[in-house]
């Protein structure tokens, strides 16, 4: 009776909410308010999906949403993302009938690292994807092996892990298990000997903190590797991208099936491979997969583009606090081939929160701008002056590099000089900043 | 100048690689050569003639790591000390106490040149931070990222917060400082945030040795920079107060 009221209760204030245009957490937070205990209650879909890791969750999310839906599953997820208990809730509740037997074939949710737990005190998913554990906010999440501590407590030993063997970290999970299933990308010509980047989080074993071997590194620490003193090493994948040309943008999943990438990004295929992985554990077909996700465009509006004065320019939009999707936009700049001007903007480093910390500048690898393409870079916003020191430790020369206190102003200098493609770098807070003042692309 | 990075690899989980680059461009600017090695897991560190050994923070697991690596090397560290600075920031900063306990209860024997311990909790309280010391007179500003209380501090580097957790607890006293031994649990590149703190530890190295410190040459853009950042986050930093 208490779930049928709180069912009926999240129904209505979500109905409201929506027309009022008000935020996806109220209804379930007032309907666990009336049944704590709901979630426990309700009788789930047959795939009750969870993707979690530091960056990608979304676009993951998003392809397994578009590829089980094509297979004709009726799949419920988080599409707003609010993936703390409260949204869960609401999703579930307003999906469900009044008898309490939720709706579709597939429950997907975007799980934040940090709340986890909380989620699925009530119930656990069948599988849980994740896709990496990087350096991301420390000013909130202390470190990757604090996230990792903080995830642990919410796998079930009945779940399905879904797991990147690439990640060293994120393999830590496997330990005791038996239900894990392995995605991971086997050697291909970007694959490097030498590690790559500012700092290294796979140098010591997470294990047991011996010194670490890797045959070869994919970016960052995500590679092929075993601990001499330990024996944690990467597994075998069972699902596993056999090829990759990523110039040509062509990927070769399980050694039969090719796919057509849309953005040329080494994240992107990761991001696939999860998105892969676990839409055939949910029975769906290679080639319908491979037609999905080969077409596949994220919509999610991380990349802009927009008219500035002469320039055609490019916004690829970053998180401040996480230097692995900074380099992201960064590869990406040093592989386009034509003049350019790069614009980096640190202004506000969150939306949710202050902090004055900008350790993380030192984190990401701005020497990947060191190309002669690159003409000029543009430094601007309230942290301008961190970003220039930052810059003068890097390889880029110096008279490459302007500075400007304020995003008005750059913007302004940038509208009357020049034509060259513009990218601009930024974060989700700093971002309108800029799309306030250009004329965005259709 | 010999500047010695321990642990670099994995102690350095909030840039603090950069405190050690300012440093270097700081002390190249003034005349001084300057040779900086790293000692890295399983190698013994060379720690004769140091003028600063550095380590910064890392994960718990990590810190523990580097604390059953540096055991053995206790006395060659107190040795070294004698005439080079010794300087750990961030977590770092605990294994200079006598014991750091962690959140399950192992506790950990320190290096021992203060008598202060260290217990971690489940609960982290990263913050920003403002800190006044007696040293020089411009405030630190900085972040920390903790979970832990230290208590027995004895002589703290930090003799309040304006904000920010201290050893036992909101607004300081922070951090150790006694002899030529150094640590703060601000995390990251705090050298590189604060100009004056850097050229205090430069000045410091050049004391040790029996030398005065040139003055800082005008004109520096890097330097110019530095300081504009150090203003801005003083300023915001500062807001926040009022
Ligand atoms: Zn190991």
């Amino acid at each position: 009776m208490k779930l049928a009221l709180a069912v009926l209760l999240c129904k209505a204030i979500r109905f409201v909410g929506k027309l009022v245009g008000k935020g996806s957490s109220l209804p379930g937070q007032i309907a666990l308010k009336i049944c704590p205990d709901a979630l426990g209650r309700v009788k789930l879909p047959p795939y009750v999906v969870a993707v979690t890791g530091s960056n990608g969750k979304t676009s993951t999310v998003e392809m397994i949403a578009a590829v089980l839906r094509a297979a004709g599953k009726d799949v419920v997820y988080n599409a707003e993302g609010s993936n703390q208990i409260e949204g869960v809730a609401t999703l579930v509740l307003t999906h469900c009938t009044l008898g309490g037997k939720m709706k579709g074939d597939v429950l997907l949710l975007e799980s934040d690292e940090r709340y986890a737990r909380y989620s699925f005190r009530w119930f656990h998913p069948t599988h849980f994807v994740i896709t990496n554990l990087y350096r991301d906010q420390l000013t909130r999440n202390g470190h990757p092996e604090w996230v990792y501590d903080a995830i642990l407590p919410a796998l079930h030993k009945d779940t399905t892990l879904v797991l990147n063997a690439d990640d060293p970290l994120v393999s830590c999970f496997a330990q005791g298990r038996d239900k894990v299933r392995w995605f991971g990308l086997e050697a291909w010509d970007g694959a490097t000997a030498e590690h790559h980047g500012v700092y290294h989080d796979g140098y010591l074993c997470p294990v047991c903190k011996e010194e670490m071997e890797y045959t070869l590194y994919h970016y960052n620490h995500i590679g092929h590797y075993r601990c001499p003193g330990c024996g944690h090493h990467r597994h075998t994948p069972d699902f596993a991208a056999t090829g990759l040309d990523l110039k040509a943008g062509r990927l070769t999943l399980e050694g039969d099936t090719q796919l057509q990438l849309s953005f040329h990004s080494i994240y992107n295929v990761y991001n696939i491979l999860a998105a892969w992985s676990l839409c055939r554990l949910c029975g769906v077909d290679k080639a319908t997969i491979a037609q999905v996700l080969g077409s596949y465009i994220l919509k999610n509006g991380r990349m802009v583009t927009f008219t500035l004065g002469k320039h055609h320019g490019t916004l690829l939009t970053s998180k401040h606090e996480n230097s692995v999707a900074y380099d992201t936009n960064l590869r990406y700049i040093r592989d386009w081939d034509k003049p350019c001007t790069v614009v980096v903007m640190v202004d506000a480093i969150s939306r949710k929160y202050f902090t004055g910390e900008t350790s993380w500048l030192w984190d990401i690898d701005f020497d990947l701008l060191n190309a002669p393409h690159v003409e000029r870079v543009v430094l601007c916003g309230k942290y301008v002056n961190d970003l220039a020191l930052r810059f003068d430790f890097s390889a880029i020369a110096r008279e490459k590099i302007c500075c400007y206190p304020s995003i008005p102003e750059a913007i302004q200098a940038m509208e009357g000089d020049g034509e060259e493609e513009l990218f601009v770098v930024t974060c989700f807070s700093d971002r309108d900043k800029l799309l306030d003042k250009v004329k965005r692309d259709n | 100048m010999k500047l010695v990075h321990l642990y670099p690899q994995a102690m350095s989980l909030y840039g603090e690689y950069a405190n050690l680059a300012l440093l270097t461009r700081l002390l190249e600017s003034l005349g001084e050569p300057v040779e900086l090695t790293a000692a890295a897991p399983g190698e013994t560190p060379d720690l004769s003639g140091a003028d600063l050994i550095y380590m910064g923070a890392g994960t718990e697991r990590t810190q523990k790591a580097a604390l059953t690596w540096l055991t053995p090397h206790r006395q060659a560290l107190g040795e070294a000390a004698e005439r080079g600075l010794v300087l750990f920031t961030g977590n770092a900063m605990e294994l200079l106490g006598a014991s750091v306990t962690d959140k399950e209860g192992t506790l950990y024997e320190g290096l021992g040149f203060g008598s202060f311990a260290t217990v971690e909790t489940d609960k982290r309280m990263p913050h920003d931070v403002i800190a006044r010391t007696s040293l020089f007179e411009a405030p630190v500003v900085g972040f920390m990222n903790k979970c832990s209380v230290t208590s027995g501090v004895d002589n703290p580097l930090f003799t309040a917060l304006d904000m920010g957790t201290g050893n036992e607890g909101d607004k300081g006293p922070e951090g150790f400082y006694q002899g030529n031994v150094m640590g703060t649990h601000i995390t990251g590149p705090v050298l590189v945030k604060n100009p004056a703190f850097l050229t205090w530890v430069a000045g410091k190295l050049y004391k040790n040795r029996g030398e005065s410190m040139p003055p800082v040459p005008a004109g520096q853009p890097w330097m110019d920079m530095a300081r504009r950042a150090y203003q801005v986050t003083l300023e915001e930093l500062s807001a926040l107060l009022r």
